[in-house]
């Protein structure tokens, strides 16, 4: 089949899938999902760029900003190609459909005009989620930059469109050339090591830098920068030449497990996402752990399981949790020096290394039926996970610290750091630990049924508290800060150790929301069960049934005093029109209280534990 | 390339970390001949199909399909493969479907063939249906009439029986012996002693090696596989 051909077959079937999903979409809905985004989406842009209002640089920070920025926005560059070469070697970028696997690819049509009608969807996407955060990101290097509005704006957006470019092109030319994952990863990490080492001043400058330039271009104009679109267009062009290249084999395990992301993306399961996504990315536990397990009886099992589930991570996350310490500690130099909206980066980073450091107490959640036999309650057996995730959390958390306070360019000085440090690990771990065990909302939750603003605030809230635990983690940093710069009192470390005492009050909170979590959704689905309507009406029926007992009672027992015989005509129509007796009522069988599942009623919750009403 | 077999299999080998799925494979499966794969689970019959298929990279050797190298179109045009597990469009009819893999393989689409098959396999009603409505059983069927409608001389096959009732299922077996006569090679994996009655030759797998290669009885097969 000629190419052209292909292309024809390929055309109708997009026209004929088309017309089908145009026919099902409800408008409706898809609406007013489009107000929501936006409206969500003006609310956060306004919020942060509120936030970022700290006032100009020095003379001083400006000059860094333009010795170091290329530097540090080519770290970013970095980064992008890092994971482009990653995710191609896995069989990405593509996520295509699995029937477009088995029909189309292997169909004797030309793979590339298969191929690359997808890739170029998908980067028309990307491109403008690149573009949109680029000039985000622009308007807010504005609040303290010198330079004009549209400047910012258009070169943020075209930096964001390089960084997606250069990434998706490197992802598609290393599917397409069937690039091994181990030299993906060190291709990809030598150039990270070498734009890392760039910002360091300990290695010339890397090539990434010269595309970061474009970044700062609005206050410094390196014509090296334009650079960078031209590099990111010919990895576009070459890595769609190679596209047909693209292994079957990772292509439709991708696919299967990209739709399964999708769809608890959409069910806001942050647990079911992570568990994918580290399928996605292989990484497996590893078989033989770093450390050996002791011998002997081991006095706390949850505590020792956890950490043999540590002493198992595979090299690729302890990489990935360096990393992020290594983030963390990076943005908390970057608040030290007067850049306040960084405390939501390392915030962030961490709460990320966190939910790795969580991972033995997520095993626990996503066994269920394991953890219900245990003869100890779901939540004391919870509580017994969270020292190996504090333990690992903080240790995370020094190591960002000693990142932070590290004796090159103007570090933050150790006592703080290493208070922070503590205090940022001990949050992280909180954020992580809500997260994973407040699990995906419930399929029939009374809430979820009031309208669909409320819906989404509180949407908004069980995805943002968790990270926003781990933000609240830098703030003995912002106290030591306030101290170094003579707003408050006490001198730095005692003003952290102050703010440390607080959150430290905060993860015991946490701690017992995990211990009597089960406790509290039993009480408030009951609370709540009382309030409904149907229940009420069930409860007043009760009532009236009982008072009229009590007034056949009475009259019965005043005939009796009065001497009236119960026999007669009257006696029995009275019979027949009175309700039975509490005691008759009490007698009569009623079916044995079962434990377990019960459902199908509209007016009970279905699925929810008898034990839990 | 007319004399070439259908099949030809060189030290195919497939690996997962330690695990070896299916070790060095060499088989040559002439033109026109029925083979059936047979096995227990993890034997190493889906590997070996899926490879051949083109869906799995092998791990080591070569696979050439009419003369042709695996990687080639020509392979694409040669091979139909029909899974155990039916993967159809969700926004796509029955009839869409067919119309669809026909002319991606160079037919005319929708054609008296593609009805008739659906009219043997009981989906004459369901023709403009979605599967995705469908149950499982129907899917496979759906599946089958895609395998089917389209022009090919190797048909891989697997596990075609489950969620067939008895009536799909003897109608695939008929299927299957109208193509072996129309000169097609089959490959069929497959836990059902009995289709061994049916076919040229038998291959058993265990742990992924080859433990018999030629014709085998009933009993031999149970004998072989432990059944």
């Amino acid at each position: 089949m000629t190419v052209e051909q292909s292309a024809a077959v390929l055309a109708d079937l997009r026209r004929a899938r088309r017309k089908q999903r145009v026919a099902a979409i409800h408008w409706v809905d898809a609406l007013y999902q489009v107000y929501v985004t936006g409206i969500v989406s003006v609310v956060i842009i306004v919020l942060v760029s509120g936030w970022v209002g700290d006032g100009d640089v020095s003379a001083g920070a400006l000059a860094d900003v333009r010795d170091h920025g290329p530097a540090v926005m080519g770290l970013l560059v970095a980064l992008a190609i890092f994971s482009g070469l990653r995710a191609g070697s896995r069989g990405g970028p593509l996520a295509l459909e699995k029937p477009d696997v088995r029909h189309v690819l292997l169909s004797p049509v030309d793979r590339g005009v298969a191929l690359r009608g997808p890739a170029w969807r998908q980067l028309r996407f990307l491109t403008a989620v690149g573009a949109a955060v680029g000039a985000v990101a622009g308007q807010l290097a504005l609040r303290r930059l010198p330079g004009n509005p549209l400047e910012w704006l258009l070169v943020g957006a075209a930096f964001g469109v390089t960084v997606v470019g250069l990434g998706f092109g490197c992802a598609l030319l290393a599917s397409g050339l069937k690039l091994p994952g181990w030299a993906a990863s060190l291709v990809g990490g030598l150039l990270l090591a070498w734009a890392a080492g760039d910002i360091v001043g300990s290695l010339p400058a890397s090539p990434t830098s010269f595309v970061g330039a474009l970044a700062i271009w609005p206050v410094h104009v390196d014509p090296l920068g334009a650079a960078g679109p031209v590099l990111a267009g010919v990895a576009v062009l070459v890595g769609m030449r190679f596209v047909d290249g693209t292994s079957l084999e990772a292509a439709e395990r991708r696919t299967a497990l990209v739709g399964q992301m999708r769809f608890a993306v959409t069910l806001q399961d942050l647990r079911t996402v992570l568990v994918l996504r580290r399928q996605l990315a292989q990484e497996k536990p590893r078989s033989r752990p770093w450390i050996p397990a002791i011998r002997r009886h081991p006095h706390w099992p949850v505590l020792h399981r956890g950490v043999r589930s540590v002493a198992r991570w595979p090299i690729s996350r302890i990489v990935r949790v360096v990393l992020m310490a290594v983030i963390a500690g990076l943005s908390l130099r970057g608040v030290w020096h007067g850049t306040t909206p960084l405390v939501i980066l390392a915030g962030i980073a961490m709460w990320v290394a966190a939910l790795d450091a969580a991972e033995p107490l997520g095993q626990e959640i996503d066994h269920p039926g394991r953890t219900d036999q245990f003869p100890i309650e779901r939540g004391v057996v919870f509580v017994r996970h969270l020292p190996i995730t504090l333990l690992v959390s903080i240790a995370t958390g020094l190591l960002a610290a000693a990142v932070a306070a590290a004796p090159f360019g103007d570090g933050v000085g150790w006592g703080p750091a290493l208070v922070t440090g503590v205090a940022l690990g001990m949050l992280a771990a909180c954020g992580a630990v809500v997260s994973v065990v407040q699990g995906a909302p419930d399929p029939v939750d009374t809430l979820s049924m009031v309208t669909p603003e409320i819906a989404g605030t509180r949407t908004v809230y069980r995805t943002a508290f968790p990270p926003a635990l781990a933000v609240a983690g830098t703030l003995p940093l912002i106290a030591a800060r306030a101290s170094v710069r003579g707003i408050q009192d006490p001198p730095p470390v005692p003003a952290a150790v102050n703010v440390t005492m607080v959150l430290t009050g905060v993860a015991v909170l946490v701690g017992g929301w995990v211990r009597f979590r089960d406790d509290i959704h039993g009480f408030m689905a009951e609370a709540a069960e009382n309030m409904s309507p149907t229940k009420a009406a069930e409860r007043m029926a009760e009532e009236r049934r009982g008072e009229e007992e009590r007034e056949a009672d009475v009259l019965a027992e005043s005939r009796r005093i009065a001497g009236l015989d119960d026999d007669g005509e009257d006696q029995g129509a009275g019979a027949a029109k009175r309700p039975p007796s509490r005691q008759a009522r009490a007698k009569k069988p009623t079916a044995p209280s079962t434990p377990g599942v019960r459902g199908g009623t509209s007016a009970k919750p279905i699925g929810r534990r008898r034990d839990q009403k | 390339m007319s004399d070439a077999p259908a099949l030809h299999v060189e030290g195919l080998t497939k690996a997962y970390d330690d695990l070896i799925a299916l070790h060095p494979l060499d088989l040559e499966v002439p033109a026109g001949q029925s083979v059936a794969l047979i096995g227990h689970n993890g034997s190493g019959k889906s590997t070996f199909l899926r490879m051949v298929a083109g869906l799995l990279d092998p791990s080591a050797g070569d696979v050439e399909i009419a003369g042709f190298d695996l990687t080639e179109v020509e392979a694409r045009a040669t091979t139909s493969y029909l899974p155990d597990d039916p993967v159809l469009y969700d926004d796509l009819s029955l009839r869409e479907h067919a119309d669809y893999v026909s002319r991606l393989h160079g037919g005319d689409g929708w054609d008296d063939y593609a009805e008739s098959l659906c009219e043997r396999l009981g989906l004459a009603e369901r023709i403009d249906d979605l599967p995705a409505r469908f149950s499982r059983g129907l899917r496979q069927k759906s599946a089958i009439v895609l395998a089917l409608v389209r022009p090919f001389s190797l048909l891989l096959v697997d596990e075609p029986f489950v969620g067939l009732d008895l009536p799909g299922k003897e109608v695939l077996l008929e299927l299957l012996d109208e193509v072996h006569g129309d000169g097609a090679a089959t490959l069929v994996a497959t836990h059902d002693p009995a289709y061994v009655d049916r076919v040229d030759r038998s291959l058993a797998l265990r742990d992924g090696e080859v433990i018999f290669d030629g014709t085998a009885s009933v009993e031999q097969v149970l004998h072989l596989v432990g059944g």
